[in-house]
């Protein structure tokens, strides 16, 4: 086994002792929310668990965050690898939240429920497989992800089609880690949720 | 701590690219296979392999441990691709694990199950083969008009080989035709047109040399993965290198092109004429090229469609092929009409869009590489969309130099390798060769070893592709077998050929069909027998690609339970039909395959898989090899002058199997210099062999010194034919009952009708379902959303479909696009069936539809 992959296999142990500190220590989750919501402390605020906005939903991406999520129990969540926001064009869920928890959508580009992050460790892409599928998948194609066009090293004929999100135009629906062609060791992409976002100053 | 796949394809690529600095790939995957360091005590064996899926024809290297295949990877000294692969390549060594592979021969109990999965039962290979061999029997001893083999550009290299010399010496049967009908028949007719023979003059190494990229009906970004990726290392090199997507629609080809170039109405047909037409009225063409190289003619025009079964018989339908010559001038003269307001008129594109393409045409300075494939195939005037494209390039100059040339890619792994070169058509014999003419029938009779005239039988050509399954559900087939395909999912039209239309066409419940697979398909439900196949790599075999390479891939691992090499049904299939039959005074199976199989031992002559096709290639290689033997070469350069002209076999000369196991694969025509083979990467471009110009073959039969050091010695007088080729319209223009044009094709996660692609479960999540792309503003007009569902209705069918505006493809506005992949979604319905006239090819690309949104 390589160093580079010893560091990436470190790095998700940290990122994943950095989750459950950032349960404990803030007592909001980093849970990836429906669109319209406005902030991780903003939806909090005003969701009253209700449950309307996950029957809401056509696609059944929605569900309630389970215990483990201390205060967020029963809020709704998306888990992305699952079944990602399908960014409906006249957005049930949000016309179905009878507090605000869920608002101010009207275009598809509009939620912002986080952004999409590529590990390039393990993203099949920069390595120059002609892969790509999370930007193909992209509703906002060409516009959220792009592609950057990067010289092989070692190899004067092919070329990187490199993945490139947008970190302003994702909505974080998540659709591109549901599609990731990846899943050994991990999936390469994640979705940053506005709960990490704001825990990490916008990071 | 185990190692994980990932790692382990890494660390193994490292491994390779280190041993192919060093020089020594070419041993490590020789012959017999090598063993790595030990993993946990046992052995890593390497062997060498292609891609199984699209015409790129990647090199791999594939990895067995105990038995069972544990990575593939690109091979960095296969020149096609070094090293690298697109996400389908990634995960090729999953194809072969799904759970419900074929291990036992199937035999339908119940006819009235047809068309579905029940129904059948078990059966031992002597029952099953036993069964078959009985059918196809009774049917050729009844008559053999009634008997049909669909084979495929799937096949490898030597089964296609094996198959043709059965079919059309052993069986005397011309009703054989590959799925590469539907495919790059339009190709292959317009480079015999044109050149009188087969395939690009020249490589995939043009990429790294041009300075604009022409796709024409091509959306390479998605089915040439790899050879996108090359293009873009072009692009990135040099700012100034520009790619024009001409299309009817957006593609990922288009969205990564420095100009989009739309247009409808068969209008590439008008362009190519507009921009030949100012090429001549503004004296812009090449005219030293012109006057050295080319030669001019007509055809026939008006011709119609193939709208009813009897078209190709009809008055119309037997002259389309017709040509006569005429001058420059006249030439000239035809393209008067095709002005730039003309041309814009009929193809909707704008008058500036065609004048730029033309000022590409008018600089001699630039090199200009065109690449097209299924939009130009798959036309109602495929044939002739070819030959306007070789036109401009020929006209132009811009032919036949690195960089500077006409590229027609092509879709499947070996539709070049088997389907094109082997000859298994319906009307080709292998090498260039076609049965309607007496000189290829002799020589094909003397590699063969058959008596002079055997093949007389065989002088017309049988069912096409369309004519086989239209025959099918007339009734007027009696026994089908495929192998390598998926025509239930693949052919148009399927509402007629899988009998749900009308009832006098369903004929294929009546048919006894034997399908060879590896994986249940909807073919599969419409079989009488289910022969279970070795796949890919569970046995010896070689692809041709699409730049004219020739590649080995090693058996790798043994196929799970009884499957078994279709060589090996193909032989016990023919024993058995051949029994008793004489060829002269010769017991006809022996004659044919006696020297690689023993039918009383029921098994291969040969110690091994390798030794059998070594064998096998050594005879097939004599087709252009002439100098092995004697009567063939006696007839290749017409020796008693009794057919007034020499073959020129050579020049699609093949080297010993060996080397393309040494060499990681080569182009042809292969050359032997001082005991080494050298590729030719050039065709008819003169220069030196070594450095892959066609020096041997100009040498030996052209002319040096002419304009653009280029030679046409396969060319009748050595020139090629620039022929006229009017615009006409569509088989089917859009009306107010069916308004919008409907194409269909690939995408990037899966290859043709999903069977392997499927199976994969990272590449079913990334693209699980085949969506219907529309144009956002059709969407409001017909109060559809994304994710509802439609039907979509043509003269021809319709089916059930969810309607997208996501972006993968982005039609213009009456325009639609699905891809063919998914079983559940069967667009093929709703597929015309209506084909180019010349080459017999379907036209999948516009199908006149009007779409429905459904309740609920």
């Amino acid at each position: 086994m390589s160093a580079g992959k010893v560091i990436a296999g470190l790095a998700a142990v940290l990122v994943a002792a950095e989750g459950a500190f950032a349960v404990a220590a803030n007592g909001s989750s980093k849970l990836l929310r429906p669109p319209g919501i406005q902030g991780e402390a903003d939806f909090m605020a005003r969701c009253i668990k209700c449950g309307k906005c996950i029957e809401a939903c056509p696609y059944a991406s929605l569900h309630a965050a389970g215990p483990a999520e201390g205060a967020a129990a029963g809020t709704p969540c998306i888990d992305a690898r699952e079944q990602a926001c399908r960014l409906c064009k006249d957005f049930p869920c949000v016309a179905a939240c009878p507090t605000g928890a869920l608002r101010d959508v009207a275009e598809r580009s509009d939620p912002k429920a986080g952004y999409a992050r590529i590990d390039e460790e393990v993203c099949i892409a920069y390595q120059g497989y002609r892969c790509e599928v999370c930007y193909r998948i992209c509703p906002l194609i060409d516009q959220a992800i792009t592609l950057d066009f990067q010289a092989m090293e070692n190899d004067d004929i092919h070329t990187k089609f490199i993945p490139t999100i947008n970190k302003d135009v994702c909505t974080g629906c998540g659709l591109c880690v549901e599609r990731c062609a990846v899943d050994e060791p991990y999936v390469p992409i994640r979705i940053v949720t506005r709960a990490e976002q704001e825990r990490d100053g916008g990071r | 701590m185990s190692i994980s796949r990932r790692n382990f394809v890494k660390s193994a690529a490292i491994a390779m690219a280190t041993a192919a600095a060093a020089g020594s790939v070419a041993s490590m995957t020789g012959c017999a296979p090598k063993v790595n360091e030990p993993i946990n005590g046992d052995s890593v064996k390497k062997t060498l392999a292609v891609c199984r899926f699209c015409g790129c024809g990647c090199g791999v290297i594939v990895e067995t441990l105990r038995g069972k295949v544990v990575s593939v990877y690109g091979d960095p000294e296969n020149d096609s691709n070094r090293g690298l692969n697109c996400v389908k390549g990634y995960y090729l060594s999953k194809i072969l694990y799904a759970e419900d592979r074929l291990t036992k021969p199937l035999i339908r109990e119940d006819n009235s199950l047809k068309g579905t999965d029940e129904g059948f039962r078990e059966a031992t290979w002597t029952e099953a083969l036993d069964l078959v061999a009985s059918k196809l029997r009774e049917t050729w001893k009844a008559d053999k008009s009634r008997l049909a083999y669909w084979g495929s550009g799937q096949q490898p290299i030597l089964e296609g080989y094996a198959t043709s010399k059965f079919w059309k010496a052993g069986l005397r049967s011309n009703n054989i035709d590959p799925n590469a009908r539907l495919c790059m028949a339009s190709a292959v007719v317009g480079f015999m047109n044109v050149f009188q023979t087969d395939e690009p003059a020249g490589c995939y190494a043009d990429i790294d040399h041009a300075d604009v990229f022409i796709t024409w009906g091509a959306n390479m970004a998605e089915a040439h993965p790899m050879l996108y990726s090359r293009v873009m290392t072009r692009k990135i090199s040099n700012p100034k290198v520009k790619h024009y997507d001409v299309s009817t629609l957006g593609t990922r080809t288009g969205a990564t092109a420095d100009k989009v170039i739309l247009f409808g109405n068969n209008g590439d047909l008008a362009i190519t004429n507009c921009i030949a037409n100012y090429l001549i009225k503004n004296k812009t063409y090449d005219k030293r090229f012109v006057e050295a190289h080319l030669q001019f003619k007509k055809g026939t025009e008006n011709i119609g469609n193939a709208d009813n079964d009897g078209y190709d018989k009809s008055e119309i339908g037997q002259k389309v092929d017709a040509t006569e010559s005429i001058t420059f001038e006249e030439y000239a003269k035809r393209l008067e009409p095709y002005t730039w307001e003309y041309a814009s008129k009929i193809s909707g594109t704008p008058v500036e869009d065609i004048k730029e393409l033309y000022e590409l045409f008018a600089n001699p300075d630039i090199k200009i590489l065109s690449f097209w494939t299924m939009g130009v195939n798959q036309h109602n005037r495929g044939t002739w969309m070819n030959h306007n494209l070789h036109n401009i390039h020929l006209l132009s100059g811009h032919y036949c130099k690195p960089g500077d040339t006409g590229f027609s890619l092509t879709g499947q792994p070996s539709a070049c390798g088997t389907a094109r070169e082997v000859g298994t058509f319906c009307h080709r014999l292998p090498a260039d060769l076609v049965v309607a003419n007496p000189q290829h029938r002799r020589y094909t009779e003397a590699v063969w070893n058959l008596p002079e005239n055997y093949l007389e039988d065989i002088a017309t050509p049988g069912f096409h592709t369309t004519k086989m399954f239209r025959e099918l559900s007339n009734g007027n087939i009696d026994f089908l077998w495929s192998a390598n395909n998926n025509w239930a999912q693949s052919m148009s039209n399927l509402t007629r050929f899988l009998g749900r239309g009308a009832e006098d066409k369903r004929g294929i419940f009546d048919a006894f069909i034997v399908v060879s697979e590896v994986y249940p398909t909807i073919s599969t439900k419409y079989a009488n027998v289910v022969l279970p196949s070795a796949m890919w790599i569970e046995r010896e075999g070689a692809f041709g690609n699409g730049e004219r390479r020739t590649a080995v891939f090693e058996k790798a691992v043994d196929p799970p339970g009884d499957a078994m090499w279709d060589m090996w049904q193909l032989m016990e299939v023919a024993k058995r039909v051949l029994q008793d039959e004489k060829i002269g005074q010769e017991d006809a199976f022996d004659l044919l395959f006696g020297q690689w199989y023993d039918k009383d031992a029921a098994d291969f002559k040969q110690e091994s898989q390798r030794e059998v096709c070594k064998s096998m290639w050594e005879e097939y290689r004599t087709f252009s090899n002439p100098d092995l033997n004697p009567r063939a070469a006696a007839i290749n350069s017409d020796k008693d002058e009794k057919f007034g002209a020499k073959l020129k076999m050579e020049a699609k000369q093949l080297a010993p199997y060996e080397e393309y196991i040494y060499q990681h694969g080569m182009t042809w025509p292969v050359r032997e210099i001082d005991g080494k083979w050298y590729p030719t990467k050039w065709r008819f471009a003169y220069g030196d062999q070594k450095e892959g110009y066609d020096q041997i073959g100009i040498e030996k039969y052209g002319d040096k010194g002419l304009a653009g050091d280029a030679s046409f010695y396969k060319s009748a007088d050595h020139k090629p034919s620039v022929v006229f080729r009017p615009w006409e319209p569509p088989a089917e223009v859009p009306d107010d009952e069916y308004p919008f044009v409907f194409c269909t094709g690939r995408l990037l996660e899966h290859w043709h009708t999903g069977t392997m692609t499927r199976r994969v479960p990272a590449l079913d999540n990334a693209l699980p379902e085949a969506l219907l792309d529309m144009n956002p503003l059709d969407m409001e007009a017909l109060g559809i959303k994304d994710g509802d569902r439609v039907k979509l209705v043509s003269r021809w069918g319709e089916v059930e479909i969810t309607a997208s505006s996501a972006g993968r493809t982005q039609p213009p506005q009456k325009y639609l696009f699905a891809p063919f992949f998914a079983e559940e979604t069967l667009i093929n319905l709703v597929q015309q069936e209506m084909y180019c006239p010349l080459s017999k090819e379907p036209d999948y690309k516009k199908t006149c539809v009007r779409v429905e949104k459904l309740q609920g």
